[in-house]
């Protein structure tokens, strides 16, 4: 049973910041998968919520040089999007892999970031591809780079009165290529023992130009996997060198030990499948 | 729930002892603890918030020290505190031992074992785990800042 | 109605549309499935309040009267259910897929229909329900 609370549904997105500078207590409702869980589970207990759902000005995909996902598009529109396909066909396919189609279908892109359970799939693949939030508060708009965005289990760097307006996504550089790899052992839920997003971009020369690496469900927030990255960039990439430098991430991973894995296992298996994601780019 | 922690402290064993023996002094350096009232007869009560993400605990109970050797500076401690708001409970017991690494420095090892019990427990023993490691880490930092100042 | 309400609550209890089940109560076995404008959703994790002016038809809403759908016929054809407890949510989840996508490849079937949990068939006859259906409608 879900304990009582008042339900207040913003007509507007200004009227939703003022609602929520007004009661710092009153949670965000977009999708609700992960809220009305949490509070059908008792651990949290609002007095009030903020039904964002009708919110026209947080939905929409669309391009402008970059690509812009509004807050409220759900998983399945993300996933499903010709524009998000084209851009970067890996988001895409990243969006796709989250849980189950219901979820989805209901829960939103902006919500999951929000929420930041560190086993989730779109985070480490936005870190990957250099994406930034855009934060919107009565006070104005501001832009935070994606791996700053996560700053603990649950907890990420959105302000009291502020909402996560809608991400955006730069180009792939040309050449580069990206893809989202998830090792799931396990199906008891959908979450990764251990996930990658990478990008890598090899020159005419066979020298590695740019890459960047993420991780998901080995740590607290998303981990940027820059030893792999300093291991790799300007030189030239043959398996054995990728082998090297993705073995360097078990260091920067910080798992903890669950039904999903040991410590020990889930950092081994960041080795592997940091590797695996980085030779399924070479060209 | 078992966890082990151990560090070495810039600091002499005396000072250090004199801290951690002081329970309300020592419940200070504890992230997210209230005022800790004595009780009399080495009991205490104590309030302590902790907050994961959205989720947040605000437990209130009764820390009794059930052991204490002077000279071999170790001590054992009970919580047991309660959550009303969310419906969870706390039960931990922990050990603790100082030992002179050097004249001016300290070895400390704290033992914990504790049971979540209630709503508290949804969170799942992973994410809990995490946090109490958190805490006893930052208690041990924070008892290394004030003994060495 | 109090704001708390779930949907599964409202369609069961306060409806008396009990086709919908609850299963897990958590979101994962899919026994709760509706539509709700056409995509399923968890109707235990959606407050009914969030339904409000949209589209929802749950499993009583499926077959055109007495008359059943390709896909119902070809759940019992094809043995898609053994206690029925899931069926009502396969059902649903199945009706969205075809009505999207009217041949679905294998692994397009696989995944939509992986959230709906079946303790009982082994997944097979369900699988075969689907296709029959996509392929009738060929």
């Amino acid at each position: 049973m879900i304990a009582p609370f008042e339900l207040v549904r913003a007509g507007s997105l200004a009227e939703a910041l003022e609602l929520l500078e007004s009661d710092p207590e009153a949670h965000v409702l977009a999708g609700g998968t992960a809220l009305v869980l949490l509070m059908k589970q008792g651990l949290l207990r609002p007095s009030r919520l903020i039904d964002i759902g009708g919110l026209a000005e947080l939905r929409g995909i669309r391009m402008n040089g970059d690509l812009r996902i509004g807050a409220l598009t759900t998983h399945l529109e993300a996933e499903r999007s010709a524009l998000v396909r084209r851009h970067c066909p890996a988001l895409a396919s990243c969006f796709g892999t989250v849980a189950t189609v219901r979820i989805r279908a209901q829960g939103t892109v902006g919500g999951n970031l929000a929420h930041a359970d560190p086993a989730q799939d779109p985070p480490p693949m936005l870190v990957a591809l250099g994406a930034v939030a855009v934060l919107e508060s009565g006070a104005g708009r501001r832009e935070v780079p994606m791996e700053d965005l996560f700053v603990d289990v649950f907890e990420t760097s959105i302000g009291p009165g502020e909402l996560l307006r809608e991400i955006v996504v730069p180009p792939l550089a040309e050449g580069a290529r990206a893809t989202y790899v998830k090792f799931l052992p396990r199906t008891e839920d959908d979450y990764a023992t251990v996930s990658v997003g990478a990008v890598l971009r090899v020159d005419a020369g066979g020298r590695c130009a740019d890459v960047r690496v993420a991780l998901g469900s080995v740590g607290p927030t998303p981990v940027r996997a820059r030893r792999v990255e300093s291991a790799l960039r300007g030189e030239r990439v043959t398996p054995a060198r990728l082998r090297e430098a993705a073995m360097l991430v078990r260091e920067e991973v910080d798992p903890i030990a669950d039904a999903r894995g040991s410590a020990a296992y889930k950092r081994e298996m960041a080795g592997v499948w940091t590797e695996r994601a980085l030779r399924a780019l070479l060209p | 729930m078992k966890l082990d922690h151990s560090a070495r402290i810039d600091a002499p064993v005396e000072r250090v002892w004199a801290i951690v023996s002081d329970v309300p002094r020592a419940g200070r350096l504890v992230p997210g603890v209230g005022p800790v009232e004595p009780l009399g007869a080495d009991r205490y009560r104590g309030t302590l918030r902790v907050q994961i993400g959205p989720v947040r605990l605000d437990l209130a109970g009764d820390i009794e020290v059930t052991s204490r050797d002077e000279t071999a500076r170790t001590a054992a401690l009970r919580l047991d505190a309660a959550d009303h708001r969310l419906g969870g409970a706390v039960r931990a017991t922990m050990r603790l031992a100082l030992t002179q690494a050097t004249p001016s420095t300290t070895d400390i090892r704290i033992e914990t074992d504790a049971q979540v019990l209630g709503r508290i427990g949804e969170l799942g023993e992973p994410i809990i785990r995490r946090k109490a490691d958190r805490i006893v880490s930052e208690l041990i930092a924070n008892l290394a800042r004030e003994a060495s100042s | 109605m109090p704001a708390e309400r779930l949907l599964s609550d409202l369609l069961r209890d306060d409806l008396g549309l009990t086709g919908t089940k609850i299963g897990c109560g958590v979101g994962v076995c899919g026994a709760c499935t509706v539509l709700v404008d056409d995509v399923p959703v968890t109707s235990c994790l959606l407050l009914a309040a969030q339904a409000e002016g949209r589209s929802i038809r749950t499993i009583e809403g499926i077959a055109d009267g007495d008359r059943l759908t390709a896909l119902q016929r070809a759940f019992i054809t094809e043995g898609g259910f053994q206690c029925g407890i899931c069926t009502p949510g396969q059902i649903v989840s199945a009706t969205a897929l075809l009505e999207r996508s009217a041949h679905p490849a294998e692994g397009e079937i696989r995944d939509w229909m992986k959230g709906n949990l079946c303790r009982c068939t082994g997944y097979y006859g369900i699988l075969r329900a689907v296709r029959a259906a996509a392929e009738a409608s060929a």
